[in-house]
């Protein structure tokens, strides 16, 4: 149907609607050839499927290593790294990028978009390489997107906002399992960037799990319910923020002067 | 926000009752200042003594005064309208002399105190993000505004945090006791 690509080995035996564990790193560390001290120093952490996770910490904190890591675009130092099911370390080279191509869409700061492709062209290389038509999907994604219009073009004569969303597509084309962002606003102004993330929020709203680095807070806790804090390589907090619904006056209040005498 | 002058405003553009002028401010910033009914009242009783605004006709039924602005009232709301915001900036850091008091005797660990107070901002920030995504819904502009300010102000205070936790704040306090 419409080109969807079936995920199966990899869906989870879980229900759909009841919290299963998407995601599992288990005292991960990464030292980088040459790094003086490790890029990441034990960290365990579970992400649920369909879950929005937003990473904060500070530059060089370690947050693209870990989502390298979880993306197999890399291998840890030490620990383990499971991503529905499936323990990345225990695949090779070959079988780590056949994971990545059918289950994760990874998304740029810089978007990377191949210059010498349509804009369509660069969303359908994923799906190519699996060796599926996926034309109606690319359809879909683009027209969800609101860049059927400019499908055609090259990467160089699109707006920043608009190879966001191409990259998007791309990532989206295999229906990933697993969307990891990282930084995906921090080349856009901020209207574009709120536009972004309003996608990736209603990608959110029909089941996407999302894993995104942001150095945004405000536009983090928009949108994603739990917020990880990373420092020198660590996990120094894990929030699950609530989300009541407040009157005004008990989240914002504005004070006020007395004429006095 | 000084309420003699918020007042003044309201009452440039019509008469008002006191009950009225509660209302339009609360129509413009949605509940979300804290003044009563007897502080406008208080307030307009004020303003009339000092000649900024008198009743414009006898008192009504259940005795509802209407005000207007007078024009040395116009005058005042004129220059305070023409005023830059200046001044010292108001603050009010309890959080920082918390911390502040806390380093003397906490043996220079503020981490914890930190992490703790970057979670309550984030929280403040989804909050305020919903009452945001709501005032926008409803078509309350001027709120969504006010809202859009609150979350850059706290956006500022959870960086001032993410600074203070990355300088290691406290510790060197504790090495010269
Ligand atoms: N390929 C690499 N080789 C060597 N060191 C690396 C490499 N990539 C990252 N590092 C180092 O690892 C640490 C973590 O880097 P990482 O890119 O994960 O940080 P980050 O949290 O994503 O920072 P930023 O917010 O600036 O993107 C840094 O000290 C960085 O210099
Ligand atoms: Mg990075």
């Amino acid at each position: 149907m419409d080109g969807r690509i079936v995920v199966g080995t990899f869906r989870d035996g879980g229900g759909e609607n009841g919290m299963s564990e998407l995601v599992r790193l288990t005292d991960v560390t990464k030292v980088y050839q040459g790094g003086l001290t490790g890029a990441l120093n034990g960290i365990s952490v579970s992400i649920e499927k369909g879950e929005f996770t937003a990473i904060m910490g500070p530059s060089g904190s370690g947050k693209s290593t870990m989502l390298n890591l979880v993306a197999g675009l890399d291998r840890p130092t030490s620990g383990t790294i499971a991503v529905g099911g499936t323990d990345l370390g225990k695949l090779g080279e070959a079988g780590l990028a056949r994971f990545r191509r059918d289950h994760i869409g990874f998304v740029f700061q810089f978007f990377y978009l191949l210059p010498n492709l349509t804009a369509l062209e660069n969303i359908l290389i994923p799906a190519q390489l699996m060796g599926n038509v996926a034309t109606a999907r690319a359809a879909e994604l683009l027209d969800q997107l609101g860049i059927t219009d400019v499908a055609d073009r090259y990467p160089a004569r699109l707006s920043g906002g608009q190879q966001q969303r191409v990259a998007v597509a791309r990532a989206l084309i295999n229906n990933p399992m697993l969307l990891l962002a990282d930084e995906p606003t921090g080349a856009l102004d901020t209207h574009t960037g709120e536009q972004v993330m309003e996608l990736l929020a209603g990608l959110h709203r029909q089941g996407q799990t999302i894993l995104l680095v942001t150095h945004d807070a405000k536009l983090a806790t928009r949108h994603a319910a739990r917020v990880i804090s990373v420092m020198d390589g660590k996990i120094v907090d894990d929030a699950r923020l609530e989300s009541p619904e407040r009157a005004p006056s008990d989240v914002i209040r504005v004070r006020t002067e007395e004429v006095s005498r | 926000m000084s309420l003699k002058y918020g007042v003044l405003g309201l009452l440039k553009g019509e008469p008002l009752h006191g009950y009225e002028v509660k209302n339009r401010f609360e129509a413009m910033l949605g509940g979300t200042w804290d003044v009563n009914i007897g502080q406008i009242y208080t307030t307009l009783q004020r303003l009339e003594r000092d000649g900024l605004v008198r009743p414009a006709g006898p008192r009504g039924d259940r005795g509802k005064q209407l005000y207007e602005l007078s024009p040395e009232g116009q005058k005042a709301l004129d220059q305070w309208l023409a005023q830059p915001d200046s001044g010292p900036q108001q603050l009010h850091e309890d959080i920082y002399v918390k911390l502040l008091l806390a380093a003397r005797i906490a043996n220079g660990d503020l981490q914890g105190m930190l992490a703790r107070q970057k979670r309550a901002y984030l929280q403040r920030l989804r909050d305020l993000n919903r009452l945001e995504e709501r005032a926008r819904r409803d078509g309350r502009l001027d709120l969504a505004r006010l809202v859009r300010g609150a979350l850059l102000h706290t956006e500022a205070d959870l960086k001032w945090m993410d600074e203070l936790s990355s300088e290691r704040f406290g510790t060197e306090g504790a090495k010269t006791e």
